[in-house]
């Protein structure tokens, strides 16, 4: 005869991954980095603000670029001569604390005192994964269509400053960037939103302001 | 779509916590997903059926039970289930008081992903 059992679990699989971000954020603070998680869709402008603030930002600046297959966004920052690290993530569609925890020890914290981290392009599934960040940026651009924003609230009810990228596009694509930032405003009223454009560099010195802002928060 | 880890941590979490406790055989498996976690709870289970091909785990019937959302209203003190919408993308209503309109809110409930008891069998002690 078998006898059976009822065993409580109560195991949250979303808090484990907290409980490793809260240790990465530890490591930050340790070595007095302040860290960005980096969230768009794809192609809105990720990489391209990094490559922005690294020239712009006098702060010491390194990157974790996370990619699904290539390495493609970590070569761009190379030529920045910042310090990188390319993390695949293989066939996942978002990082998670577990695989920053793996890459930390792969960027010179003692060097910097920036770390940006880029998530792979989706504004879906990085909502349910806390990385330690201390801000979480959401990037979205215009050529998305000006209804991203109501389309996808949960990743800006979790963020703490939102840009809406490629203004200078607007017109052409027939999208309106200020419903786009209403929309963020009415998802969460509490975070800043700046329309921007990286090829124009509108925006980019509120953004360097934020960010500033932040680091002595 | 993260199903596929999700699934993975939730039988490596189920198996380890049955050999813990000497189980031959899974009979059930018990889950909450919250409504506002990107996870489908089909795919969660289809994922899980292929990950526990082969184990103990693998005639066990799953149970996946969605938990709401709920939110607390910084204007009004409402706390509660929100309303939903057909208009509306089930996700906005996240963003918005039912009481009072206010988008203050804070959501309290619907984001997790637990893992909460399973039933299991043993050997008999004195068999
Ligand atoms: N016109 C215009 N183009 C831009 C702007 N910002 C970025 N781009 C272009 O948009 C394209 C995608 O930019 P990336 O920076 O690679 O975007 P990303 O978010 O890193 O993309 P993934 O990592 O592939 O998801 C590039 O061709 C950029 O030159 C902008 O403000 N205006
Ligand atoms: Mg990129
Ligand atoms: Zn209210």
């Amino acid at each position: 005869m078998h006898n059976v059992a009822s065993i409580e679990i109560e195991q949250d699989i979303i808090q484990a991954n907290d409980k490793l971000a809260y240790g990465n954020r530890q490591k930050f603070d340790e070595n007095n980095v302040f860290a960005v998680d980096l969230v768009g869709a794809v192609g809105s402008g990720k990489t391209s603000l990094l490559e922005t603030l690294i020239d712009e930002m006098d702060d010491d600046i390194g990157v974790i670029a996370g990619d699904i297959l290539s390495k493609f966004d970590a070569k761009r920052i190379e030529e920045k001569n910042v310090p990188v690290k390319g993390l695949n993530t293989g066939k996942e569609c978002h990082l998670d604390a577990h695989l920053i925890e793996h890459a930390i020890p792969e960027v010179p914290l003692e060097d910097i005192s920036i770390l940006f981290i880029e998530n792979v392009g989706n504004l879906i599934c990085p909502a349910d994964f806390n990385l330690g960040a201390h801000v979480r940026t959401v990037i979205i651009s215009v050529t998305e269509g000006d209804d991203t924003a109501e389309k996808h609230p949960m990743i800006f009810k979790g963020a703490d400053m939102a840009i809406v990228n490629k203004v200078d596009l607007a017109e052409a694509v027939g999208a309106d960037a200020d419903k786009m930032v209403n929309d963020i405003k009415t998802i969460n009223p509490d975070i800043p939103v700046v329309k921007c454009s990286l090829k124009t560099g509108e925006g980019v010195q509120e953004i360097i302001d934020l960010y500033k802002k932040f680091q002595n928060q | 779509m993260h199903e596929l880890s999700m699934a993975n941590s939730m039988v490596e979490a189920i198996l380890d916590t049955a050999k813990k406790n000497d189980a031959i055989k899974i009979n059930e498996a018990v889950f909450e997903v919250g409504e506002l976690t990107m996870l489908n709870p089909e795919q969660l289970k289809f994922m899980m059926d292929v990950l526990r091909e082969g184990t103990i785990f693998e005639d066990a019937e799953i149970i996946i039970n969605m938990i709401p959302v709920v939110i607390e209203c910084e204007s009004c003190g409402f706390k509660g289930e929100t309303k939903m919408d057909d208009n509306m993308d089930h996700l906005m209503s996240v963003a918005k008081c039912p009481e009072c309109d206010n988008t203050r809110v804070h959501i309290i409930q619907g984001q997790e992903c637990n893992i909460k008891t399973i039933k299991i069998e043993r050997e008999d002690e004195d068999a």
